[in-house]
């Protein structure tokens, strides 16, 4: 026997004693949860990177929520306990941590998620191999229908076909479409042209562009060549700035309008902001009494999250949605996955920030209540339209 | 003339002056020193917040544009005495060590930047009406600044006795420092003008964009193919490869779809590459 076979003996030994000390705390572990214990409820959301900012407004406003629910009895008599994942801006990054919130924290729930490339990459990872419910609270392309996959923002349908049936009906007849080239613009612009074109008008202009593009003036100096009635533009950041800086200021008589803005994006925007139409399912002047009083709320107890209210960040959507959960448990009388499921596919809320708000049966996305909205110079809305309560064309339900 | 020729033309001269005068400082620094300074880009950011500073709190953009070399500048001389002298003798660890700097420039600002961006209004706001169409004149003296800062430059370098001293500690250090100059001060400054230039391009170019974490590097790669087109060791290299990157995108930008124009443009400069591995200005391979 040579040094090293001795070596490696010993080692052998010393992790059978460690791991035999490891397996003590883990039996305890899993004596089943008393019915006191709170549940775990998991918040995946990019603290880091480039997303971070939501990730700071999605974090603030699941706490604000789960803290009024907890205020309030909490979920079948539990109280509800915050995990937070943060998914790093990354999908690898995203994954890890999602598996971690379904493996080892055994939540309940995970509600999360900014990007589509983030859902994509969690989804399974949460609802196939994790047997657990999956809450994604964003407004996206559509077509996300998957078992266990609930999708708590608002359709393309919803946001696109009021603002354009709002264009045609001003009189705009030629549209300019244009966005950045990925998965998102794409699938907007599609439905877009599908209404442009239904609706009698036609469309002049379509480009992509990259989504790094730091120079938009190639793009402005088409748009303004086509002279199109309205141009419906879904340039992420950072293009959107220079981009409609460069259209309003390079004389484009038209009207713009766009999936995109709000209180959150036109302030980068600047003065040029004023006029930019679109619809989305909240905005800083929505008054009903129930949005004034949580809003108002919600800033009072997060400072840190002030002026990160608002549609584009999400906001709306993580509000309802875990409440939206809590009618579904509360409906199944259990946390078990497959009953919640069930119960999900009819869950609605009388009173939500925005407005009431239901799951469309069948179609695994919401009827929400929407607004048609008017960018001013200074950043803020005035809301043109109350929209009343949409339905969602997705999964079952496809027009 | 026909607005969309002239808007045509218009955008082929602004977008090859900003690449050039976002290039002029790697210029130096890339093309000259022969660094490769993954931090250009940050340089720039920097030069941008001290404008996108001046303007939002002391409401003078132009003192941050007179402001921005200054204070990059002294950054980039410390910058070179601490960190990046270091590294002349392993070019591909001051590839990581630069990446790291600009790293830790980049999330700095995004952790304390509470918006994911911030407007700067651009110190001449006007727009003139010619050929039919509104240009802004903001891209007008972009391009004016750009052209008399590249002749200035030049003419130093080639035509003044510090210009003259420069080329030759970057040429031949140990003959210089045997001539009694000190090549250590001579890099040191050297590197801080390369510093102070990417820093005036930031305040200059910020009110064309936003002020946001990767707006230097979001244009770092395109610099660098301008450079390697270009070609290392000389001044006017990186100048010339970043004027026909640019104009070679913008004039194809008017005419297929931009995400095709982007993948051309690189395609091109493969071919460039390939052709004149030594840069545009040397002939043979």
């Amino acid at each position: 026997m040579n040094i090293r076979t001795i070596r490696k003996g010993k080692s052998v030994k010393t992790v059978a004693i460690f791991s035999s000390l490891l397996m003590l705390p883990t039996s305890f572990m899993f004596t089943p949860a008393r019915a006191a214990d709170p549940i775990k409820v998991g918040v995946l959301t990019d603290m880091t990177g480039p997303f971070g900012l939501v990730g700071k407004s999605n974090l603030a406003v699941a706490q604000f929520t789960i803290n009024e629910i907890n205020k309030k009895g909490g979920v079948l008599g539990r109280k509800l306990k915050l995990v937070l994942a943060d998914g790093g801006s990354d999908p690898a990054i995203a994954a890890q941590a999602a598996s971690r919130l379904v493996n080892q924290d055994k939540v309940a729930v995970v509600v999360g998620g900014v990007a589509s490339f983030t859902r994509v990459a969690v989804r399974d990872v949460i609802t196939k191999r994790g047997k657990t419910l999956y809450i994604w609270p964003a407004s996206y392309e559509g077509n996300e229908c998957s078992k266990y996959v609930w999708n708590t923002g608002s359709a393309p349908n919803q946001q696109v076909d009021p603002t354009v049936k709002y264009l045609l009906s001003q009189g705009k007849k030629t549209f300019f479409l244009t966005g950045s080239d990925y998965l998102y613009p794409r699938n907007i612009l599609a439905r877009v042209r599908q209404v442009v074109l239904a609706g009698g008008g036609s469309i002049v202009g379509e480009e992509y562009v990259p989504l790094d593009m730091t120079d938009p003036s190639n793009l402005v100096s088409k748009v303004l060549a086509s002279k199109a009635d309205a141009l419906f533009e879904v340039v992420v950041l950072p293009g959107t700035a220079p981009f409609i800086k460069g259209v309003v200021n390079g004389g484009f008589k038209g009207t713009i309008a766009g999936t995109l803005f709000d209180e959150g994006i036109n302030p980068l925007i600047g003065k040029e902001a004023e006029g930019l139409i679109g619809v989305q399912d909240y905005y800083g002047p929505v008054t009903d009494s129930f949005t004034k009083t949580k809003v108002a709320a919600f800033n009072k107890q997060h400072p840190e999250a002030a002026g990160l209210f608002t549609s584009t960040f999400n906001a709306p959507a993580w509000y309802r949605s875990f409440y939206l959960w809590k009618v579904a448990v509360e409906k199944a009388k259990s946390f078990d996955t497959a009953k919640v499921d069930a119960a999900m596919n009819s869950a609605s809320l009388k009173s939500s920030i925005g407005g009431p708000v239901s799951f469309s049966p069948g179609t695994k996305h919401v009827n929400l209540t929407m607004y048609l909205g008017k960018g001013n110079a200074d950043g803020s809305q005035t809301i043109l339209k109350n929209l009343g309560m949409l339905s969602p064309f997705e999964c079952a339900k496809k027009q | 003339m026909n607005p969309t020729i002239t808007r045509g033309i218009f955008d082929v001269l602004s977008l090859s002056s900003v690449l050039i005068l976002l290039v002029i400082g790697m210029a130096i620094i890339v093309g000259m020193m022969k660094v490769f300074n993954m931090c250009q880009g940050e340089l720039i950011l920097l030069g941008a917040v001290t404008a996108f500073l001046c303007s939002k709190y002391l409401g003078n953009i132009w003192l941050g544009i007179f402001l921005a070399p200054l204070i990059v500048g002294i950054f980039g001389f410390f910058l070179e005495r601490t960190i990046i002298h270091r590294f002349y003798v392993n070019p591909q660890a001051a590839l990581l060590a630069t990446f790291a700097i600009g790293l830790i420039i980049r999330e700095t600002l995004r952790t304390r930047m509470n918006t994911q961006g911030a407007p700067v209004a651009p110190p001449i706001e006007n727009y003139v009406e010619i050929g039919g169409t509104n240009l802004p004149v903001w891209r007008v003296v972009i391009i004016a600044v750009t052209l008399v800062l590249t002749l200035t430059i030049a003419f130093v370098l080639l035509k003044t006795n510090l210009g003259m001293k420069v080329r030759a500690t970057l040429d031949n250090p140990e003959l210089v420092s045997v001539s009694g100059i000190s090549t250590k001060w001579m890099y040191a400054c050297t590197y801080a003008i390369g510093a102070a230039l990417s820093g005036f391009a930031g305040a200059m170019i910020v009110p064309l964009q936003t002020l946001y974490p990767n707006l230097g590097y979001d244009n770092l790669i395109l610099m660098f193919i301008a450079v390697l087109v270009g070609g290392l060791g000389q001044f006017s290299g990186p100048i010339i490869g970043a004027a026909i990157i640019a104009s070679t995108g913008a004039l194809l930008g008017q005419f297929i779809s931009p995400v095709t124009g982007q993948i051309m443009v690189v395609l091109f400069a493969v071919v460039l590459t390939r052709l004149r591995p030594a840069g545009i200005l040397k002939g043979g391979r």
